[in-house]
């Protein structure tokens, strides 16, 4: 299974817009081309419709190793089994479904301006939607936010974001140099006769812009620990083990790994290499190649 | 006394010993019989509650009786500790662990067993304790998850610097929403025990100088290594406390006798807390404080006037309650409106069938402060 880390091109169904193709095709071909992530997203079917529908894609993600989130519905996704639940604004709030599903699930919020991106990171969001950059069918109606709240994102967010709404390899590039790294498309991919190709296309973009070197966070955190790294890709991911699992990060302390998982406000004791971190020195903990890094929640009853 | 490692020496030195049990609740009632078996000298009770049935399946002091007669759990504790053991001194107190007589309640003993079931408490009891020199033994556990640390002043930080400031305090940190099984409790509180005997028999060496988090139905068992005291930090940071510790103990108990807690009390150490803002003209209705405690579903108001059950028994008779039950310790009753009240000599009345914190407030108020009702 992927880390949401590593996690690059999210692909949301749109059955709407592949009349006479079944779903599950169309999202293998869009997995086929290297979709990290799969959400389930459909207004218009029963909740049996939509529980058979999860299941299927739960199925077909495992296969391929890609995260299953569910849009709006907190208790299909852990009734699928899926990796995560996406929410707008007017669905359950965080809190609400963070209490019902604990850690069993990511949770994903859509955010249209930085005051909503920013409550979601503080809320504990695992990640966040930016959007809609562009006007959108899948969205008819909602102003369109421009790549200027990418930009924003980009400076302020340091939650995995995936910017969303008129995706497509014709936009990706202003959408990337705006700060973005990592996209999230409907109809350019479900919508074109190929999906497979459209996601490569996408991800080789993602790709070529995080070989340049990122604006965030990578570079910010180089320089704040005041080193010479200017020449050098300020992409150098680290791959730690992180509560027995592998995973690769961009973040460069304990204390803003702790934060990019949203612990940052949880009661939570972090331990580095076997040994307890004070809190306060979680900050000037710089994460190496190889850590292991375990956060253990705190047990309060008695 | 068969075991090598504590032998005659050991279990002389136990039973010279004395200790904190901080909260008479699941954990703390297996600390203290532990404490009192394994021939503990004294042994200090510190609990705010009172024993009710659905305790009974993991707060293993505990029974039936003490549930019917509302008893206080420091109190019933006590008592069943003493037929275990007739040498060892109890010291019950039937009070609320805050800020104002965390200092007296700590005074003259060996080592602190936290058996409290909130964060806040812990924080207060590990500040106190690092800046005595006594050695805190933390343990929870809550749904099946057990965790225990012995944390030492001079050895290891302190739970401030290992957990964080309080603030954020979210959801889990003292609600036991997850529910809570007997052998997740007896884990944890037999891993502080053998950490305590150590500390106590004279076996320091032996302790493990790490945080233990287990869990019983997915089998796990991990062991963190625990960092020294952190520079800076007015708790572990220094060197200071230590020698303080080693004679506090002995001199201290001679001093018979223990402050009762001041009556000003200003704050319950969890949950959200409420001053209370009422128009009142008397001056002492402002120094009534709410705090909801957790998971219950109660709120407790510290008045902050002492007050004798039986009289108080009278009295909310007289305004129409239903008296449910009345010992030497509290009195619980039942408005006419459905709302419980469980009024403890102390001054504290825990508030159950109420909305917000206001509600319990303007109820004590009424109930309780009201000159004539």
């Amino acid at each position: 299974m992927r880390n949401l880390m590593d996690c690059r091109l999210y692909v949301i169904t749109g059955e709407s817009y592949h009349p006479g193709r079944k779903m599950i095709e169309v999202m293998e071909a869009a997995l086929a081309g290297g979709a990290d992530i799969v959400q389930l997203r459909d207004k218009n079917a029963t909740a049996a419709e939509l529980f058979g529908k999860a299941v299927e894609l739960r199925r077909l993600t495992r296969r391929y190793g890609a995260l299953f989130v569910v849009n709006d519905d907190v208790e299909l996704a852990l009734a699928a089994d899926a990796d995560g639940v996406h929410l707008g604004q007017d669905d359950m709030p965080l809190a609400q479904a963070r209490h019902r599903a604990g850690r069993q699930l990511l949770i994903g919020i859509s955010t249209h301006n930085i005051e909503q991106a920013l409550a979601a990171e503080r809320g504990g969001a695992d990640y966040i939607g930016v959007g809609p950059v562009y006007p959108t069918p899948t969205k008819p109606g909602r102003q369109a936010v421009t790549t200027a709240y990418v930009a924003e994102a980009a400076a302020a967010i340091n939650i995995p974001f995936f910017a969303i709404g008129g995706i497509s390899p014709a936009t990706a590039e202003a959408v990337l140099s705006a700060g973005a790294r990592r996209l999230c498309a409907v109809s350019a991919v479900v919508g074109a006769p190929d999906p497979t190709g459209v996601c490569i296309a996408l991800k080789r973009d993602i790709e070529r812009w995080e070989a340049r070197g990122s604006m965030r966070p990578e570079s910010e955190h180089g320089a704040a620990a005041g080193e010479a790294k200017s020449d050098a890709p300020a992409t150098a991911a680290l791959t730690l083990l992180l509560n027995g699992k592998r995973i690769s990060t961009g973040t460069a302390t304990l204390g803003e790994l702790a934060h990019s998982l949203g612990l940052a406000g949880r009661r939570v004791m972090a331990e580095r290499d076997g040994e307890a971190v004070p809190r306060a020195d979680w900050d000037t903990t710089r994460l190496q190649a190889g850590d292991r890094i375990e956060f253990v929640q705190f047990v309060g009853g008695g | 006394m068969r075991f090598a490692p504590i032998g005659t020496e050991g279990q002389r030195r136990l039973g010279d010993a004395a200790v904190l049990v901080a909260g008479v609740g699941a954990l703390g009632c297996s600390l203290a019989q532990q404490m009192a078996r394994a021939g503990v000298g004294f042994i200090r009770l510190a609990d705010r509650d009172f024993v009710e049935p659905d305790n009974l399946h993991r707060q293993t002091l505990f029974d039936e009786d003490d549930a019917a007669t509302s008893a206080p759990k420091a109190v019933a504790a006590a008592a069943r500790l003493r037929r275990l053991n007739s040498e060892a001194r109890i010291e019950p107190h039937v009070a609320e662990i805050n800020a104002a007589n965390v200092a007296a309640l700590i005074s003259g003993t060996d080592l602190v067993l936290d058996g409290t079931d909130n964060v806040e408490t812990r924080l207060l009891l590990s500040d106190a304790c690092f800046s005595r020199g006594i050695p805190f033994v933390y343990g929870g556990a809550t749904g099946s998850s057990a965790s225990a640390a012995a944390l030492v002043p001079g050895e290891t930080a302190c739970l401030r610097c290992l957990i964080g400031e309080p603030g954020d305090t979210e959801p889990g940190d003292t609600c036991d929403t997850a529910g809570i099984i007997g052998p997740a409790v007896e884990l944890a509180a037999s891993l502080q025990a053998a950490e305590a005997l150590k500390w106590l028999s004279g076996n320091r060496e032996a302790m493990r100088r790490t945080w233990i988090t287990a869990d019983v139905w997915q089998f796990a068992l991990r062991e963190t290594k625990l960092p020294p005291g952190r520079s800076g930090c007015p708790y572990c940071g220094g060197a200071g406390g230590a020698q303080e510790a080693a004679s506090s103990g002995r001199e201290s108990r001679a001093r018979a006798g223990w402050a009762e807690p001041s009556q000003t009390v200003t704050g319950g150490m969890d949950g959200a807390r409420l001053q209370a803002h009422l128009s009142e003209p008397d001056r002492e209705l402002n120094h009534m404080v709410a705090t909801v405690l957790c998971g219950r579903g109660t709120v407790q108001v510290a008045t902050g006037r002492e007050t004798a059950p039986a009289h108080c028994a009278d009295r909310l008779a007289g305004l129409g309650c239903e008296i449910v039950a009345s010992n030497a310790y509290l009195v619980r009753a039942r408005t006419p409106s459905g709302a419980s009240l469980a009024v403890f000599g102390d001054g504290r009345a825990l508030v159950r069938g109420v909305e917000t914190p206001a509600e319990a407030l303007e109820l004590c108020r009424y109930y309780l402060m009201d000159k004539s009702p």
